[in-house]
């Protein structure tokens, strides 16, 4: 009976937690670990960081790369492919300082998810390995990058831009 | 007299000041202090269109498909962030030449078949040179965002 209680408690805990995700606390917590380092001010961390996020995910899953022919992924340096991880990291940029207007962010992620519905090949589980890879990355640059608001907040976005998404 | 022939040269080199290292260097970090967070990001957005509808009214029928004729509905909203994030972009790589033209050649094929005219983007650009003020104060460089202004605005448009 007790252990009974015990998993209730447990079920309600990690219930309310899970009603709680990506709160006003969070944004806030996010928004200052991620523009750390992607302020206007900063073109090469923007780049540098990008490329490592890719670098990462095309580590852990080689054939997300073919996704990117168009870009030039072949040759990350490039000037077509750095262009293109600054637009990756602005839309991310921009969903996250719409956190706290949910109308606005809500009509944005309709828009990225039209965008990336038209990309044959894009998976759900695509965004699911990049948030792995940002975890990895963003660490390394933000000092007490705080994993618990990041995810949350991340998976909010994600969940909005590729729930329509062949898994 | 040659004094004040100094002066006129000086005047005419600073107004018609280059879009050069240092210039964009102090246009990128103007910009990220204007340019702000969350819903103070939204509302300096909302304050460039008014600006922009104000000067062209008729502009708003550019704008039909994201709801331009209520500046607050969540669909202008959401495309105000969306431009502004383009600006920010270009903007962020004034200090990299190559990646910043390839960003503007992408963005000059989004803007190809919306058949915008030429003017529009001057009035953007006086609209920005309304806002950004508007959030810095006396420390607004005029001629550094004019000259940059218009690297970027002739990129997008070329």
């Amino acid at each position: 009976m007790k252990i009974l209680a015990f998993l209730a408690l447990v079920a309600l805990f990690a219930y309310a937690h899970a009603d709680c995700m990506c709160s006003a606390d969070d944004i806030k917590v996010v928004l200052e670990n991620w523009e750390s380092v992607w302020g206007a001010g900063f073109t090469g961390k923007r780049v540098a960081i990008m490329q490592a996020v890719f670098a990462d995910l095309f580590a852990h899953h080689a054939e997300a790369e073919e996704l990117f022919t168009r870009v030039n992924v072949a040759h990350p340096d490039s000037p077509e492919f750095k262009a293109h991880c600054v637009r990756i990291g602005n839309g991310l940029d921009m969903a996250l300082n719409e956190l706290a207007d949910p109308a606005t962010l809500d009509s944005a992620l309709h828009h990225l998810a039209d965008q990336h519905a038209r990309r044959e090949g894009v998976r759900h589980a695509h965004f699911m390995f990049m948030e792995d890879s940002f975890d990895r990355v963003l660490p390394q640059v933000i000092p007490h990058f705080n994993h618990d608001a990041w995810d949350s907040c991340y998976e909010k976005i994600a969940e909005g831009i590729s729930s329509g998404l062949p898994a | 007299m040659l004094k004040i022939a100094a002066v006129i040269l000086l005047c005419a080199v600073a107004c018609n000041a280059d879009c050069g290292t240092l210039q964009r260097l102090k246009v990128k970090s103007q910009w990220s202090e204007a340019f702000g967070f969350s819903t103070d990001r939204e509302a300096f957005g909302t304050a460039l269109w008014k600006a922009i509808f104000a000067q062209a009214p008729e502009a708003r029928d550019l704008f039909k498909r994201v709801h331009g004729e209520d500046v607050h509905s969540p669909d202008f909203q959401a495309h105000s962030m969306r431009v502004m994030s383009g600006l920010d972009q270009c903007i962020s790589l004034l200090d990299d030449e190559a990646t910043l033209n390839a960003q503007l050649a992408h963005l000059n094929g989004q803007h190809d078949d919306r058949q915008i005219p030429s003017n529009y983007y001057d009035v953007f650009g006086e609209a920005l040179f309304q806002v950004v003020p508007a959030q810095l104060g006396r420390c607004f460089d005029s001629d550094a965002w004019h000259a940059c202004f218009d690297v970027i605005a002739q990129g997008i448009k070329a």
